[in-house]
């Protein structure tokens, strides 16, 4: 009797983990609208399980099938939210394989049974790790503004940072412009503005808060990218400006009136000038991954009236067009060549910013937008792939949508490209991954899983400016805010 | 014969003695009822009577969903349960009788757990409504915080926290009825348990739970809870990365604080709320002393209540005006937001002018009503001595909105959000915005969590039918005018500053449209800024598109006032068809004027003596008011 009362209560668990299909249905001779958009993608092997829903219908079942494993999923309204440990299972054993996924879905006491659809699993995994920034879609506040971190391979969340651990007011805090050197966390940093402002910076491991602003300097250091080896990170300096549209819906413009490019040697605390001609705006610097170049874009602005002039910029701002330059780099002088034009965006009247470059040093990944620098306000931007070889952009379009793309980066292994995208509503901005072939060929883009398939849907915040990481930040958030309410080093100039 | 007597006599006695005893009860209770009676109806005068409005309003810039992302968020920090619970009780303030009426019961209920718990002699269970009273006056007194506060919750969060708090205590002193000596070694394991174990529930009010418990009972328990109150918030809250770290120990407590000022006068109440119960305890220690004693105590204290709640109350006619103000134009209702208009006394505020003026301009009476209402305007109101408010900081994006700027309604929307929570009202506003901009998927996200709420799900379903069909929206009295307003509107590229009403008017009154309403606007504005190129372009403007058909009454009353009086040269009238009353009035206005200068009157005294005759027209505004007045 025990084992029987034992035996019916696992039936009812399984039952439940694993929906049985339903027995009479009508097929549709189409694949399933499901949120988020997982239809034909190609997904990375250690990927969290992609949970989704199905609009508009009252029940929903899922079955994943790969070669003679079959497993059903759903049951639970319209949400097909699949097991942990049997999603990895399963895409163990699909590595460089097609999974067949089938959907019915039951409306009024009828079901369904929509064409199987692929998701193609890759051979190769992607970073576990991704960081962002955690914000509502504002624009001057900064109330409520954290750094965080997802696991993509089993939806956990943490907080590298949160701006509530000392800020007051109505003014807040800003946190922004995170990134790793060589995707480690070993050496990492963000800026801190407004409030206790200053440079976090992580050296080997060891904390220090800098106050990157030199006299020379046009602004605190904002922009930013960590050499791949040495203790170097680039900087772009600059005024920012931000102003707003009246019909468009776009809605904001963000201009920068003067910029220039620095470097700042974190072990010597440093900072040596690299690019301040007054009649370009250098911006978004990169490193290429061996560390002989550094990629920037820029764009030539002459003032007419008098220089930063911001009423002048603010009637011209869409002639503001940045293209993609390089340095090369000699570590042992530490000195850079002449600027080296890598892409003229301007000839295209396209606008090119923050370039990544692959690890094989042939593609550099950027946003391209009708003009200026913060594309993911534009609706025609895009993500860009440049190979380097052969001059020419590669085809991107699956990638991209007709909402703004921006901030794209390639993972450690070169095979994922990370963007930020406003395509689920025009408004808040999600991360989305797609897939980079050996042959150079672009997928079509899937956001990044939630354990529960409403939550992008739902979430009134953006995750903005996701940077891959192959580890964890392992400095606590409180070792972060004890270090903010210390005084900042200040820098010093070459 | 003898032990008869006696028998009778006896009985007769302990019928006596019962009857007093009867009195003795039921003349406390009497009382007590009479001042619970009166209780109730201050509470239904300060709540209902006096701030339906009030509280309908902190209502609407409240939240609440079912989702699980919103527990999530609620219960991330101390209070979490509070403040779920708080939200979703405050939504009842939809119909503010039923939120008002939700509010008293949970009053009374905390009175009688108060009173169950501690034995409080009846005679002196009036003591007991001390912090009830307390949080009486911490929902009426907040005037213009509320368009500040951060509390989507505020309305019941401390109503909540202190029943809560009470209902705590109540197995401690009634289900444990041990001797004195045994209580006090279980209260040695109960105010640590009770603090550690509720203290993310119900944050600050976790602690007071722990403390009323404590202080009654031994000086060891008074010492563990010292301790208790330093290490539960500092160890439970240690992890945590959304707190300051001198925030935990008052993590729930109301504070008023804007930057770096700091209201104490509005935390009173919540010190009372926290402090009171801690006497409760020791009530029924004051005994049935003489009943005069007891009864004449609660007289005062009635009166006190009385006397405190109507001096909390926020009595601003302005504030409430532009609270109904608010919702009528929300609602489309623009005969009662020109009577609210018509119906105000003195000077107004910006923010009235402003929803007046999209009501007359949605009723195509701007250019010929506008001047029959009030528009001597008070500067920005100031409250707890310095905090400005401007119209930035109230319903501008509601009325950006309506003037078509639906790119700065959402700026201005979304600030908000950041600096105060999302609210219902922001999610509509948001969702027309986006609904006008073409941005369906936007508005499809806020619909889908305006769908999850109680009592906002009707009108979500009302607009899921406009995103399916867009061109439902021209003919709709939500979207009609600021859809048109946002067609017919320039793009231009810039900012604000805080300045709502400057921006809006400087951006239409160089806005050239065809088409007759929204020119209407635009000449409207050019009027209000008192911008004679603009205006004489509007009124150009308006002549070329209305061909034959004669100016609004006040452009009339303008042009003869600019051309004749203000000597606007180079200005060819001929072409206008001026209604003669116009002209009479315009004649016997300025008539009217020379005659009290030459009487040696000055400004004012003049301004006063021409406004019966002529408050109602443009030039008396001009003439009177002489600074453009704007937000």
């Amino acid at each position: 009797m025990k084992y029987r009362i034992l035996f019916l209560l696992l039936l009812v668990a399984s039952c439940s983990k694993h929906p049985s299909l339903p027995s009479s249905f009508t097929s549709v001779d189409a694949e399933p609208r499901i949120c988020p958009d997982y239809v034909g993608v190609t997904v990375p092997p250690n990927i969290a399980p992609l949970n989704f829903l199905v609009d508009s219908v009252d029940d929903v079942v899922a079955e994943f099938e790969i070669q003679n494993t079959k497993l059903t999923y759903g049951g639970k309204r319209n949400k097909v939210q699949i097991d942990e440990k049997e999603w990895h299972e399963l895409l163990a054993s699909a590595r460089g394989k097609n999974l067949s996924v089938t959907v019915y879905t039951k409306k009024d006491g009828k079901w369904q049974a929509y064409k199987p659809f692929q998701i193609s699993v890759a051979e190769e995994d992607i970073d576990p790790y991704i960081s962002y920034r955690v914000l509502p879609p504002t624009f001057v506040g900064y109330d409520e503004l954290s750094i965080r971190q997802y696991n993509l391979t089993n939806f956990q969340e943490t907080t590298i940072y949160n701006n509530c651990q000392i800020s007051r007011g109505l003014e807040g805090q800003c946190i922004n412009c995170h990134s790793y050197q060589n995707y480690g966390t070993s050496n990492m940093m963000f800026h801190m503005r407004m409030q206790n402002p200053g440079t976090m910076i992580v050296s080997d491991g060891e904390l220090i808060f800098v106050n990157l602003k030199a006299e020379d300097m046009i602004s605190a250091a904002a922009y930013n990218s960590w050499h791949p080896f040495l203790p170097i990170i680039a900087f772009s300096t600059d005024h920012t400006m931000q102003s707003f549209h009246t019909r468009e819906i776009s809605k904001v413009e963000v201009m920068e009136s003067a910029s220039d490019l620095v470097i700042y040697d974190v072990k010597k605390n440093r900072v040596q000038t690299v690019l301040n001609d007054s009649l370009e705006l250098e911006l978004f610097p990169s490193w290429s991954p061996d560390g002989k170049w550094l990629y920037y874009c820029s764009a030539y602005h002459e003032y007419l009236k008098k220089y930063e002039d911001t009423d002048e910029l603010l009637q011209q701002y869409k002639t503001l067009k940045y293209n993609l330059y390089r340095l090369s780099f000699d570590a042992e002088t530490m000195t850079f060549g002449e600027p080296e034009l890598v892409y003229d965006a301007r000839s295209k009247e396209r606008s090119a910013v923050q370039p990544r470059v692959s690890q094989d040093g042939r593609y550099v990944l950027f946003a391209e937008g009708p003009w200026g620098l913060f594309h993911i306000w534009h609706t025609s931007a895009d993500v860009q792939i440049l190979d380097l070889q052969t001059g020419e952009l590669l085809n991107t379009s699956v990638m991209n949508s007709q909402l703004p793309e921006s901030y794209p980066s390639f993972s450690s292994n070169n095979r994922w490209i990370m963007l930020e995208s406003r395509r689920d509503d025009g408004n808040y901005t999600r991360t989305y991954f797609s897939y980079f072939d050996k042959q150079g060929r672009v997928h079509k883009a899937f956001e990044v899983p939630a354990e529960d398939p409403e939550y992008f849907r739902l979430l009134l915040r953006s995750w903005s400016r996701p940077e891959f990481m192959k580890e964890p930040v392992r400095i606590t958030p409180r070792q972060f805010s004890e270090k903010a309410l210390t005084e900042p080093i200040k820098v010093s100039q070459q | 014969m003898g032990t008869n007597v006696r028998k009778i006599l006896k009985k007769e006695e302990n019928k006596k003695i019962r009857k007093a005893g009867n009195r003795k009860v039921a003349t406390p209770l009497a009382f007590l009822i009479l001042f619970i009676l009166s209780f109730l109806v201050l509470c239904w005068y300060f709540l209902y009577v006096r701030n339906a409005d009030t509280m309908f309003f902190m209502q609407d810039r409240g939240w609440w969903n079912s989702t699980s992302i919103f527990f999530h968020d609620c219960t991330r920090v101390p209070g979490g349960w509070l403040a779920w619970a708080g939200s979703y009780l405050t939504q009842y303030f939809y119909y503010p009788i039923v939120g008002t009426l939700m509010l008293i019961a949970l009053w009374f209920v905390t009175f009688v757990v108060a009173k169950l718990s501690f034995k409080v002699p009846t005679e002196w269970s009036f003591l007991l409504f001390v912090p009830i009273a307390a949080l009486l006056c911490s929902e009426i007194q907040l005037g213009y915080w509320v368009y500040i506060l951060k509390d989507i919750d505020y309305v019941f969060y401390h109503s909540l926290g202190l029943f809560a708090a009470l209902l705590l205590s109540l197995p401690f002193w009634r289900v444990l009825p041990f001797c004195e000596k045994v209580q006090g070694w279980i209260a040695l394991a109960w105010v640590p348990l009770v603090a550690a174990v509720f203290y993310y529930p119900l944050g600050v009010y976790a602690l007071l739970a722990a403390a009323i418990v404590a202080l009654r009972t031994s000086w060891k328990s008074i010492v563990l809870l010292l301790l208790t109150i330093w290490l539960v918030p500092l160890l439970e809250t240690s992890g945590t990365t959304l707190m300051r770290p001198d925030q935990p120990w008052m993590y729930g407590f109301r504070k008023f604080e804007l930057d770096d000022l700091r209201d104490y006068s509005l935390e009173i109440p919540f010190y009372i709320v926290l402090a009171a119960p801690l006497f409760f305890p020791f009530i029924k220690r004051l005994g049935s002393k003489k009943l005069w004693q007891s009864q004449s105590i609660m007289v005062v204290v009635a009166a006190l209540m009385w006397f405190c709640a109507y001096s909390r109350d926020f009595k601003d006619y302005n504030f409430h005006a532009e609270l109904r103000m608010q919702r009528g134009v929300e609602e489309c209702r623009w005969n009662d937001v020109l009577n609210e208009a018509a119906r105000v006394k003195g000077p107004v505020t910006r923010e009235m002018v402003m929803f007046r003026d999209i009501a007359l301009i949605n009723r195509g009476e701007l250019c010929s009503k506008r001047y029959l209402y009030n528009n001597e305007s008070i500067p920005p109101v100031t409250v707890s001595d310095s905090i400005h408010f401007r119209i930035a900081d109230q319903a501008a994006d509601l009325i950006y909105y309506n003037y078509g700027e639906t790119i700065f309604g959402i700026r201005r929307a979304i600030e908000r959000c950041m600096h105060y929570g999302y609210s219902y009202y922001t999610m509509r506003m948001l969702t027309q915005c986006a609904l006008v901009n073409g941005e369906k998927e936007n508005a499809r996200k806020y619909l889908r969590l305006l769908d999850k709420t109680t009592f906002q799900r009707k009108w979500a379903e009302k607009m899921e039918r406009f995103v399916d069909d867009e061109t439902l929206l021209t003919t709709d009295e939500h979207f009609r005018m600021p859809l048109k307003l946002y067609n017919e509107g320039s793009e231009l590229v810039g900012v604000d500053d805080k300045f709502v009403e400057l921006t809006i008017m400087k951006k239409w009154m160089y806005n050239l449209t065809n088409d007759p309403e929204a020119q209407e606007v635009a000449l409207g504005c050019a009027m209000i800024m008192r911008d004679k190129n603009c205006f004489w372009s509007q009124v150009q403007q308006f002549y070329n598109i209305n061909p034959g058909k004669y100016f609004p009454i006040h452009v009339q009353e303008a042009m003869l006032f600019g051309v004749y009086e203000l000597g606007m040269e180079g200005v060819n009238l001929s072409f206008v068809k001026f209604d003669q009353r116009v002209v009479d009035r315009y004649k016997a206005f300025t008539e009217r004027l020379r005659q009290y200068s030459s009487q040696g009157l000055n400004e004012k005294q003049i301004g006063s003596a021409l406004r019966p005759e002529f408050g109602d027209t443009y030039m008396w505004d001009y003439y009177v008011l002489r600074a453009v007045q704007t937000n």
